[in-house]
Formats: C-alpha cells, sequence, structure tokens
C-alpha cells in the first residue's frame, strides 16, 4: 500500500526489477526493467520516474535505478 | 439421401461419433448412419418421426414412455427406438396398426392422470404431450378420472422463474436427466415408486430451498408444462425468435429471444450454439429482466456540478455539451488531459470506436478497459511466452482431456456453462487438480476420476506453478521431444535452470503455499503424466501483484509437459465479463493499436493512420490507475466512460471517488445511474445488449453475433453515440451499420483480416485468427508453431516468486479474497434488477469457524471489516469451506464496499489490482461504516437529482 503517486511509481519500477531478478545481471536485468517501461508506461509515468530519480529522495533498486537513469538519459537526449 | 441438420428439429438421441457407417432399411427406406446412432435417431435424420415423450437428444436414451416403440424384422416385441441402437441390414417398421394401438393405449394411460385443460393452460401450443396424443391418434380415455390420480398435487411456485406443477407431470424424468447430465447438479430426483413416483428438488424440498442452480435444463426439458417459465404463463407463448449471444460473462452463449412483438417472453439457449450446445446458467436464460427496469435510463442529462441535479437534455444537445467541454479542456490543458475507457460489455464494433474516437479524435493513447483490473495479466503473460493474448483452446476441447488443472477459477459460479460441460467430462473419468485458497464446488462434483485439492495461501500461485514445474523436470517428466522442435532452445535452457533449483521443490516451497509437498508432488505427476492435460484458470491467478508471472509459470508448464496445440490440452483463461476478449483484441489498451499492434510499430501505426486519417501519438497513454493520479495531481481533467463502473469495480474506493470527483467532465453513457454516473456531469442512456447489432468475442475467441430484438429505449445503440461525439468533436465517422465497422476492423488487424458479418452468418460463429493462412478461423491454437521470433517457437520464460507486499501482521491477521457468485454478476448493475436477488441480496464475509469462534462471530453478525485501505461492514457467514486466516466476500452490491478496503497493490507487469490479498482484521459491530453512511446519503441525493431531472430546467447555466 502506497500513498503518493511518485512512492508508486518507484515502487512499480522496483517490483518489475525484483520479478525479473534472475534474468541475469544487474545490467542485464536493467535491460529488461527499461524495455518494459518504454513499452508500457505512458510519457507521465517516464517523466514522474525521472524526476524522482532527479531528486534523489525515493530508494531504487540497483537494477531499476540502472534502468531509470537510462532512461533519464534518453528523455534528455530527445528533449 | 442427403441428411441436412437442423438445429431447431430434437432427433431425439444425441449423435454418434463413429466415424464407421451403418446402412439400414426404415420404413422401406435405405438410410445410413454412423454405428452407435439410435433407431429414433436414424428415422428423424431421415424426416421420419416416430412420437416420443422421454426422449431428447440432449440427453441419453432412457426408454421409459415406450411410445417410440417399432418392430425390427427378426426380432421380437416391440422394442424402443430410442435405446436400440441400428445394425447393419436391420429393417425397421414405425407404423402400423399394432404400433398405432399400442402408442393409443400408452397415450390414454398418461392421459387418464393429466387435467384436460390443454386450452388454459400455458403450454398450449407449445406441448409435446399434446402433440403426441395428436400424433398416435388418441381419442378417448376410457379409464374415465375418477381412480386415484396426482391432479390434485400442490404447485411450487417459490422459484422466481418458473413454475412445478406436478400434477401435469408424466414422470418421463426429463428434467431429472437434464439437471444431471446436461446440468451436472443432480438437485433433482424421482421420489417414490410405481404409482407414487413423482419429481422431486433435493429432499424433497421446494425448489429455491433445494441446490437447484435455476439454469432452466429441467424447464427446457419438459414436455408439458409441469415446468414452465412464469413469463409464459403471464404472456402466453412467443411467436417469433432472433438468435443472438448473452451478455453475461465470458462463456457466450447462443440463445434465441422468444419474442412477441417487440416483447421479449423467454431466452432459450441455442442448441446450435457454438460454445453452449444448448445450455444456459440462470443469468442467461432469466435475468434479462433489468432490460426493461424502471431504472433505465431513458434520455440524455447533463449537469454543470455533481452536486446539481440533472437536466433532461436531446441528444443534440448532450452530445454538443460534452463536445465543447472536452475541446475547452484539451484547449486549456493540453492534448493528453483527457481520455477514455471502453467496456468488455459493449460490442467489439463499439469497443474499437471509442478506442478510435480516443486516438484519432481526442489525439492521444489515453484508452483502457476494464480488462485492467481483470485480465490484463493474460493478455502480457501469454503474448510473452506463447505469442498471442489469448487461450489456446475451444471449451469442447475440455471433453479430450484426462487431467484438468483449475487454478484460481470457479467455473460452476463465475463460467456455469463450460462448468456443466467440465463436470461432465470428470464424471466421464478426468481426473482433476484445483489449487485455490477455497474448497470451490467442483471439488464436490461427483466424478469418476481422483480430485486434489491443493489450498495455497492467497498470494502464492506462482510459488505453487514453480514447485508444479520443478516436480516435472526433476523427476523426468518433461516432453523432450516437444520441447525440442516447439520451444525456442535458450530460454529453455535459462529456465530449467532456474526451476531446478532446491528453492522450488515443494518441500522448500511447503512453509509459503501451505500445502502439503507430497500431495504437491502427486499433482504434477498426475498432471505431466496424464495422455492430454489441460489448464484453466482466472482471476484467482491474475488479480496479484505477481498475475502476470503466474499466468508465465502456467504456459511453461504446459510446454514442459508438451501439452500444447491439440484437442483436451492447452492453456485457458476464463475471461470474466462477456466481451473481455474481445474488448482486448479490439485496441483498448493505451500501448496496443487493434490486434494488439503496439503503437511504437511504426508500420502499423501507418496503416491505422492512412485510414483513419490522422497522425497518431507512437507513446502508450495512460492506464486507468494512472487516470486516477493524474486527474487528483489536476493533469487528467475528462474521461469518457463506456459502459463500466469503475467507482464500484475498481479497487481502494475512496481514492476512485476523489479522483472522478477531481474531473472537470465526465462523460458516462450506461443502461443506469450507476455508481460512476454519480460522479458524471453528462450521462448518456446506453443500449442493453438486445437492442442493438454488433459482435462479442468469447473466451475462447469465437466471435459471435449479437442481434437487435427491440429498439433502443432511448433511439440509439451506443456505436451511434460515439460516431456522434466523434462528429461532435470534428472528428468525421461515417458508419450506417455495425457490419461496416467490422469490416473496417477487418481491414486493419490481421488475426480478423476474414471475419465479416456475412462470414458469420454462413458459419455461425468463428474463432480467430481467421485469415488466408486460416480461413475457417482457430478452434485451436499453436498446432505447428507460435506466433513468437523468427522461428515460430514458443518462450518459456523465468518465474521469481516475488511474495506481496500486502501481508497479515498482528494488527490485520486475516487475508481477505473476493469474488463472484453464481446468481449475480460483476457490480449487480444488471443482475440486483432481476429476481436474482433471491439468491444473493446482500454480500457477505465468509470465515473459517476457527476465526469466528476465535472473535465470538456466529452466522449474520454484523462484522467491521478494516485493511489498511478503509473499513466497511458486512454481515457474517461461517463456512467450513474457507482456510483459517482467510476470508471472503463478493462485491455485486455497491452498499458493502468491498472495494474499500481492497488495496492499491497491483501486478508487476499490468497494474492489475491485487483483489485476491488484502491483509484485515474482523470484529463485531452494530453500525455501518462511515464510508457506507456516506454512501446511502450520496445514493439518495444521486437518485434526487435523476428524479428532478425533467422539472430542473436551470442546472446548467
Amino acid at each position: 500500500m502506497f500513498h503518493t503517486e511518485e512512492e508508486s511509481i518507484v515502487t512499480m519500477i522496483n517490483h518489475i526489477a525484483q520479478n525479473n531478478v534472475s534474468a541475469g545481471s544487474e545490467s542485464e536485468v536493467a535491460d529488461i526493467v527499461e524495455n518494459h517501461i518504454t513499452k508500457f508506461w505512458s510519457r507521465r509515468m517516464k517523466k514522474i520516474l525521472a524526476e524522482q530519480l532527479a531528486n534523489g529522495t525515493e530508494e531504487f533498486e540497483p537494477a531499476a535505478k540502472l534502468a531509470a537513469e537510462r532512461l533519464s538519459a534518453k528523455m534528455s537526449a530527445s528533449a | 439421401m442427403l441428411q441436412h441438420f437442423d438445429p431447431n428439429k430434437d432427433y431425439g438421441t444425441p449423435a454418434s461419433l463413429s466415424e464407421k457407417m451403418v446402412t439400414l432399411e426404415i420404413d422401406g427406406v435405405e438410410v445410413t448412419v454412423p454405428e452407435g446412432t439410435s433407431v429414433m435417431r436414424a428415422a428423424a435424420l431421415h424426416d421420419i418421426n416416430i412420437p416420443k415423450l422421454c426422449a431428447s437428444d440432449n440427453l441419453e436414451a432412457y426408454g421409459s414412455c415406450r411410445i417410440c416403440a417399432v418392430q425390427i424384422e427378426g426380432r421380437r416385441g416391440t422394442p424402443a427406438s430410442c435405446t436400440t441402437p441400428v445394425d447393419a441390414g436391420m429393417k425397421v417398421t414405425t407404423q402400423n396398426d399394432k404400433l398405432a394401438k399400442l402408442r393409443r393405449n400408452i397415450m390414454e394411460l398418461y392421459i387418464s392422470d393429466h387435467p384436460l385443460d390443454c386450452l388454459t393452460c400455458p403450454a398450449n401450443g407449445d406441448c409435446e404431450l399434446q402433440d403426441m396424443a395428436g400424433a398416435v391418434g388418441l381419442r378417448e380415455v376410457r379409464y374415465g378420472f375418477d381412480g386415484e390420480n396426482h391432479l390434485d398435487s400442490q404447485k411450487d411456485h417459490s422459484n422466481p422463474y418458473f413454475t412445478f406443477d406436478p400434477s401435469k407431470c408424466i414422470v418421463c424424468s426429463r428434467c431429472v436427466r437434464a439437471c444431471g447430465e446436461v446440468q451436472g447438479t443432480f438437485a433433482l430426483t424421482i421420489d417414490g415408486r410405481g404409482f407414487d413416483s413423482k419429481v422431486a428438488a433435493g429432499q424433497d424440498e421446494q425448489f429455491l430451498d433445494s441446490e437447484c442452480v435455476s439454469c432452466g435444463a429441467c424447464v427446457q426439458a419438459c414436455p408439458t408444462s409441469t415446468l414452465m417459465e412464469k413469463s409464459v404463463i403471464d404472456m402466453g407463448v412467443p411467436e417469433h425468435s432472433v438468435t443472438t449471444t448473452c451478455a453475461y460473462c465470458g462463456v457466450g452463449c447462443s440463445f434465441k429471444a422468444e419474442m412477441k412483438g417487440d416483447q421479449l417472453v423467454r431466452m432459450v439457449p441455442a442448441k446450435e450454439g457454438d460454445a453452449n450446445h444448448g445450455h444456459s446458467c440462470v443469468k442467461g436464460r432469466f435475468a434479462f429482466g433489468y432490460a426493461t427496469h424502471k431504472d433505465r435510463i431513458k434520455a440524455p442529462m447533463i449537469r454543470d456540478s455533481i452536486d446539481q441535479p440533472w437536466k433532461e437534455v436531446s441528444w443534440e444537445e448532450a452530445i454538443g455539451f460534452a463536445a465543447k467541454r472536452l475541446k475547452d479542456i484539451q484547449a486549456q490543458y493540453g492534448r493528453e488531459s483527457i481520455g477514455g475507457i471502453t467496456s468488455s460489455r459493449c460490442t467489439n464494433e463499439e469497443t474499437y470506436l471509442v478506442q478510435k474516437l480516443i486516438r484519432a479524435a481526442f489525439g492521444n493513447n489515453n484508452t483502457d478497459t476494464c480488462a485492467r483490473v481483470c485480465h490484463s495479466p493474460t493478455g502480457y503473460g501469454l503474448k510473452q511466452t506463447l505469442g498471442e493474448s489469448a487461450g489456446t483452446q475451444t471449451f469442447d476441447s475440455v471433453m479430450f482431456s484426462d487431467c484438468i488443472l483449475v487454478i484460481g477459477a470457479n467455473p460452476t459460479d463465475a463460467h456455469p456453462v463450460f462448468g456443466s460441460l467440465m463436470r461432465r467430462r470428470l464424471r466421464e473419468g478426468a481426473s482433476l487438480i484445483v489449487t485455490d485458497p477455497r474448497e470451490i464446488d467442483l471439488l464436490s462434483t461427483p466424478h469418476l476420476g481422483d480430485a486434489t485439492h491443493l489450498p495455497l495461501r492467497p498470494g502464492t500461485n506462482v510459488a505453487m506453478v514453480n514447485a508444479l514445474a520443478h516436480v516435472v523436470v526433476t523427476e523426468g517428466y518433461e516432453d523432450k521431444e516437444f520441447i525440442a522442435s516447439r520451444c525456442e532452445g535458450d530460454a529453455y535452457a535459462k529456465w530449467r535452470e532456474f526451476i531446478i533449483e532446491e528453492r522450488h521443490a515443494p518441500e522448500n516451497v511447503e512453509e509459503i503455499t501451505g500445502v502439503k509437498a507430497e500431495k504437491v508432488r502427486e499433482a504434477a505427476r498426475k498432471f505431466a503424466t496424464a495422455k492430454n492435460a489441460s489448464i484453466y484458470y482466472g482471476l484467482g491467478v491474475t488479480e496479484h501483484s505477481q498475475g502476470s508471472t503466474t499466468v508465465m509459470g502456467i504456459a511453461n508448464l504446459a510446454l514442459a509437459t508438451g501439452n500444447m496445440g491439440r484437442e483436451g490440452v492447452g492453456v485457458n483463461p476464463l475471461r470474466g465479463q462477456n466481451n473481455v476478449q474481445g474488448s482486448c483484441d479490439m485496441g483498448s489498451f493505451p500501448h496496443e493499436l487493434p490486434g494488439y499492434q503496439h503503437v511504437s510499430d511504426a508500420v502499423a501505426r501507418a496503416r491505422f493512420e492512412k485510414v483513419w486519417g490522422v497522425k497518431l501519438d507512437d507513446e502508450p497513454g495512460l492506464r486507468i490507475p494512472n487516470m486516477f493520479d493524474a486527474a487528483l495531481s489536476g493533469e487528467f481533467r475528462a474521461m469518457y466512460v463506456q459502459g463500466e463502473d469503475i467507482a464500484q469495480s475498481d479497487p481502494n474506493t475512496q481514492h476512485v471517488e476523489a479522483a472522478l470527483s477531481a474531473l472537470d467532465c465526465l462523460i458516462v453513457q450506461d443502461i443506469f445511474l450507476n455508481e460512476t454516473a454519480k460522479f458524471a456531469h453528462v450521462l448518456l442512456p446506453g443500449s442493453t445488449f438486445l437492442e442493438k447489432n454488433g459482435t462479442f468475442t468469447n473466451a475462447e475467441r469465437r466471435i459471435n453475433r449479437v442481434r437487435k430484438v427491440m429498439a433502443p429505449v432511448a433511439g440509439k445503440e451506443d456505436w451511434e453515440v460515439t460516431v456522434d461525439l466523434a462528429n461532435a468533436l470534428g472528428y468525421p465517422m461515417n458508419y450506417s451499420h455495425p457490419s461496416e465497422i467490422m469490416d473496417e476492423i477487418a481491414s486493419l488487424t490481421p488475426s480478423f483480416a476474414n471475419v465479416s458479418y456475412d462470414a458469420l452468418e454462413e458459419h455461425g460463429s468463428l474463432q480467430w485468427p481467421c485469415n488466408d493462412e486460416f480461413p475457417m478461423g482457430s478452434p485451436i491454437m499453436h498446432t505447428e508453431s507460435f506466433p513468437i521470433g523468427d522461428e515460430g517457437k514458443a518462450l518459456f520464460a523465468v518465474t521469481e516468486f516475488v511474495p506481496t507486499t500486502e501481508r497479515a501482521n498482528s494488527r490485520f491477521p486475516l487475508l481477505l479474497t473476493t469474488g463472484r457468485i453464481l446468481s449475480q454478476y460483476n457490480v449487480g448493475a444488471q443482475t440486483r434488477r432481476t429476481d436474482n436477488q433471491a439468491w444473493h441480496d446482500e454480500d457477505i464475509l465468509e470465515l473459517h469457524p476457527h476465526d469466528a469462534e476465535e472473535r465470538g462471530i456466529k452466522t449474520g453478525d454484523w462484522l467491521g471489516i478494516t485493511s489498511r485501505a478503509g473499513q466497511t461492514v458486512l454481515r457474517a457467514r461461517v463456512a467450513e469451506r474457507m482456510q483459517p486466516g482467510v476470508v471472503y466476500t463478493t462485491f455485486h452490491h455497491p452498499g458493502s464496499g468491498a472495494n474499500v478496503i481492497t488495496t492499491n497493490n497491483s501486478d508487476w507487469a499490468t497494474n492489475c489490482p491485487e483483489y485476491k490479498v488484502t491483509a484485515v482484521q474482523v470484529e463485531k459491530v452494530s453500525q455501518p461504516s462511515e464510508w457506507q453512511k456516506n454512501f446511502q446519503d450520496n445514493h439518495e441525493r444521486q437518485y434526487e437529482f435523476l428524479r428532478g431531472s425533467a422539472s430542473s430546467a436551470d442546472a446548467v447555466k
């Protein structure tokens, strides 16, 4: 049970990473997380994710953080 | 002679499936039929109609009435043609003086104990006894009517939909046999012997008090008016019928809507229905009264604020009001500030149009559907592993299963007609494994095979499915040949390495699931060694934080054992609502265009852009929960909801209500003022399935026609309203009939390429994929390859078990799981407005006697149920079928507030809510919860606003 949208976004990316933890190395798990978010998350969710990453206020799983960083970099590059 | 099968004709006994043909002679006519066919059926197939009373072609031959007696050359006596199989060279006589006299004598005996009130009998004109009396030429009853008889037997009116009048019963046992053979409930019996024999429900109880599930099979089977629909008693026999598709549940039964003018008299399941073969449940057959209920919204309404009364307006004004609001909001807050929700209760054509409206006219991908909260993990999980977001089989395939594994589904309640078919197969000897926290009714069904119950703890499906697969692999039950030829090697190797880890062994999982390891091993062996093993699953799989993982685990299990691509096997999601499959197929999800074509696929997008004439967004839009979050943040301001009731069905009700209250414009199109409509600014009258044309797609991918039998109460079919809204927004839509919409769907959706209304008329129904590769459709998928990857090979998926964060503790020591009941449907908007209320007029909390005793709770006590999300109050039922520590309720009544207590936890891949696991505490209370009090206040206020709609002219400034 989470209480804010920001909390839910970070919980969700962590959850994706946890459920794919057996995919291999941290980088391989991050690949899966990144692909999943690219394919299924809306623009708005991705934006909130990037903001939470930038704020550094939320606890990310290592693979989730790596994926969030990659996504954030891509968003910045295409902006 | 050609044999034309006429589904409207009763051939007396079931068809033989033998491929060996036998030739015989009946009344001098040479006939050739499959070996095992009865003489009665062989004759009927050649239009030689032998009189009958106790025979019906949906029941095994019984041979009790003897009126079908015939003479066979070289054989003694007059055998019953229904119980006599054909023989090569047999010479049968069906009509001569001896037989005529015999039949008249039998009929005379029947009629000597039967009321002679034919002219005032409700079955007058539709009575087989009457027809047969005529056929055998009965002219007198020599015995008189003064002897001992049953003419004063008391009627049983207890069932809300049919009466039982034993004075008219001829004790043919058709009802008893239908209850057993067709429905599988065995609620009826013949009580007593000889002259005292009579049909009895349960332990000679009233029908309503017995275990009768009111499927109506007995009513349909009755050859007299002993069991008769009350609607026929009230209105008389129908004069025409239209074949259409039921709008309850994912079975998608075909029915004949039997009419008098534009009044629906009764629904009779269609024998030619490919999904139901002439069977039905209490909802489909009887619960249609909501269509003419006084609560129907009959005119469009608008209002500025949800605190104001409604103003009844013309269609033009309502559509204009809605369009202006949407345009103004987009102008002020941006293109992505609005969106909509399609409905699994509406037709394919309607859902297609709503998502088209959103993508093309709103200019974004903010479209989602109620599958989000039920089977979205099926879409994800099966696409990842098998390449197609759908079940692999037909319903009939279960008749070839030797082992049936049911996970998190309750078919006899939620998919009753398929549940009956499954029961039939179990009676034939298939074994059953049920993985469910509750002891569902299927486990107690009479059957020849063995039944295993794995009563796992809620939230542990992945651990259980992994444990089953672990046993399959480590004990050497894998189908190596299938895996080598049909599955991708690297993915398999990775999965195999994962699944053989000792942590997945049943002995190590026992602590998680609570199920004894040996029982799990036995179940796995049983599944893996069966010639044909099939898996059926429901929302008990998907509505978890690991729903998608379990779906993939189920696919792994089927692949590892080679149970894929033929009859009797496969992965079968039992879809909740009537058109869940269709609404997903039609592109309702924010990331997929129709036919599961991703919005980022430039080639697919270009085809849609060409036909739709607009540029499409290449990014996924908002899912339903995202829409709520965005509404609360002020970024999402308007929503168009067709035929869904998100305020009742979605979890964490207070959150949903707050989000809906925050919208500047909520447009609801529905047949009633549902819970969502109480937060609406525009209320557009919806049309029921009886009032429109279209198609539904059921859980076996079967596309079936929905045909209009009466005019829409407010003058428009639902698709016409969407067309009007699009045009008012400046995006032209121009269709004159849903068939044109289907033609557009077929042109853009590869799996529907050969689907058209003409093709559906010709074939009755079609299962997608239906295209040049599969011109007749695809009853069973993946027979040779999977639509995935370059090589068409299935992908095993690694299925890590990640426990839910929703856990019991000292404050919330029990786990709540929610579900459905036979007599009610989903949010209950339809069934609550029928006499189905007789069976379930409130949602109840079931709990185990141990948990009840600890808290001093008795059945009937009011219980406060508190979770991390909220509190509600329900009445208690102490039930042995619950396991200690687990409580259960349904969500059919809005005032129950079942979703006030469910949380916002959701599936990691799809956001499908975790309805099946909520940690709660229960305690005895004496008054409703605060939410329930507020609900009641708002309910009364909103209905007052509705009643005052016509007179509140100044509601909209």
